[in-house]
């Protein structure tokens, strides 16, 4: 934890902004409207201390979309929204006359879309920037409570580290506001680290 | 291999780094009427003879680059490409809702390819809009009332909070109207529940018939009472209104001989308009002011502002 200072934080807050720049290019050209993505903070923490203030969870049910990469070090992103907030940003994106009842049906893999055009733009700026080369399994989503989201990042002890992205989303004049959790193993850290150095690094 | 691709129930294609076709499967070649051989190693934009979604291309060109998996969901894209369901009976063709997924995967040389998934999603689309018929058809039998198929009492409870929750923080006049028709049970007594529920249901039709904004609503309260909300009325307006409802409903001209002086069916009107700061205000005033018009003879309105308690203005 202690060899990653606020230039490190201040480097991986630009990656994700160009990874959120360009997802919010492709989500403007699907929706046919403006889409902004800002991600106003980052944030490392250890997967103990996590709890719903940290990642400003609320009470209620929450749609994960969920990747797992491998490359130069491994983790699994989770993007966060309230299931409310996610049925909202489907129905946006439709642009449809339904309710936000009768879009369950088409929720689930719009939603999977819809994480996985985030997903890959943060992944393929890191790519860019940090100059390596990174897979991802497709996405997948689920919808679950708050506490059984803290359980599932408390328990996975492979991986103690977890990174937060705040990510604020406009779509039209509505506002959202998710999260992006990585989880990292020690190892996996550490790589990321050497990679946002040699980054840093090429700047100086 | 061949034979899996061939025999599977969905899409495949799989296309090189540069994104020329590979592998065209037969489920495509159906459904595109594209055969094998003519899409084999022409740059998949090509190998169809209409344009492929921008959304789709820039998918695949992200895959190409990045080696990340993309998913294009229905909702989103509905047809990114040309693929078309034939209908047997009508012969029609229309083109397919598609599920689409494009992995990048390595060939048997190890070269970089991307593998492209493709599902009919019509089906659940079908079952989608069937479920929404169905749920729209039981929403609205939940809040018409069977017999006059004006709005029930359940509606107006819900809807008359929400009208009073916005007129409160907006601060604007919001009126209610109870009606009763006068000496009903007389009447049904008289001419036989059958013939009350017809003159039930066009006192309704009547009163229905008087509004003419989105944000009125006329509901059926009880046996034969009913209630109107409307927004935005002054209460001068409001009034007349009340009298236009009066007028309607006394020109149906519907025998009853039991009622005197004019031996025709009559409601009896409650008005109350005003600004609501607490929640049951409106409908308990109005209730009142309905009260007040039976006992000075019925076949009229009796209009009691909010605020002041005991004046009442008789038309």
């Amino acid at each position: 934890m202690s060899d990653l200072n606020e230039l490190h934080l201040d480097a991986l807050t630009e990656v994700f902004s160009i990874g959120a720049g360009r997802a919010a290019l492709s989500l403007s050209e699907i929706v046919g409207d403006e889409v902004r993505i800002s991600v106003p903070s980052v944030q490392i923490i250890n997967s103990e201390d996590i709890n719903s203030a940290t990642l400003s969870l609320s009470n209620g049910r929450f749609g994960a979309v969920n990747q797992k990469f491998s490359g130069p070090f491994n983790a699994e992103a989770v993007l966060l929204f309230t299931e409310e907030q996610a049925l909202k940003i489907v129905s946006d994106m439709m642009g449809s006359q339904m309710s936000l009842e009768e879009l369950a049906e088409f929720e689930h893999e719009a939603m999977c879309e819809l994480g996985n055009i985030i997903l890959n733009a943060c992944l393929s700026a890191m790519a860019d920037i940090l100059n390596l080369t990174l897979e991802s399994s497709l996405p997948d989503y689920t919808v679950a409570s708050a506490d059984e989201i803290l359980q599932r990042l408390k328990e996975d002890s492979n991986q103690p580290y977890v990174m937060v992205l705040h990510i604020d989303l406009a779509i039209e004049k509505r506002h959202t506001a998710g999260n992006l959790v990585f989880l990292l193993s020690s190892a996996s850290l550490t790589n990321l680290v050497t990679h946002v150095d040699q980054f840093l690094g090429n700047l100086s | 291999m061949e034979d899996i691709s061939n025999a599977l129930n969905l899409g495949l294609i799989v296309v090189d780094a540069e994104g020329k076709v590979l592998l065209w499967n037969n489920w495509i070649a159906k459904y595109s009427n594209i055969k094998e051989a003519n899409a084999l190693n022409r740059p998949l934009e090509q190998a169809f003879s209409e344009p492929v979604s921008s959304a789709f291309l820039a998918a695949l060109k992200n895959t190409l680059e990045y080696r990340l998996p993309v998913v294009l969901s229905t909702a989103l894209h509905r047809t990114p490409l040309p693929l078309y369901s034939v209908f047997e009976t009508t012969r029609q063709q229309a083109r397919m809702y598609q599920s689409i997924t494009i992995t990048p995967i390595r060939s048997q040389l190890n070269e970089p390819c991307c593998l492209i998934q493709i599902t009919d999603s019509s089906t659940s689309i079908k079952r989608e809009k069937i479920l929404r018929s169905h749920s729209e058809l039981l929403k609205k039998e939940a809040i018409t009332d069977s017999l006059t198929d004006i709005c029930n009492r359940r509606f107006f409870d819900a809807h008359y909070e929400i009208a009073v929750a916005d007129a409160k923080r907006q601060k604007h006049l919001l009126s209610v109207f109870m009606i009763d028709i006068d000496f009903f049970k007389p009447y049904n007594d008289y001419y036989g529940h059958i013939a009350g529920d017809h003159a039930i249901k066009q006192v309704a039709d009547a009163l229905k018939a008087q509004l003419s904004r989105a944000t009125d609503i006329v509901a059926r309260y009880g046996g034969e009472e009913f209630v109107l909300v409307m927004p935005h009325l002054p209460q001068q307006v409001a009034e007349q209104i009340a009298e236009k409802l009066r007028r309607a409903v006394f020109n149906l001209a519907i025998p009853h001989i039991n009622s005197s002086p004019f031996h025709r069916v009559t409601i009896s009107i409650g008005l109350c308009t005003g600004i609501p700061e607490r929640d049951d205000n409106l409908l308990n005033k109005a209730d009142a002011a309905l009260y007040q018009a039976k006992q000075k003879g019925r076949n009229r309105y009796i209009s009691l502002p909010l605020c002041e308690s005991e004046e009442y203005l008789e038309q």
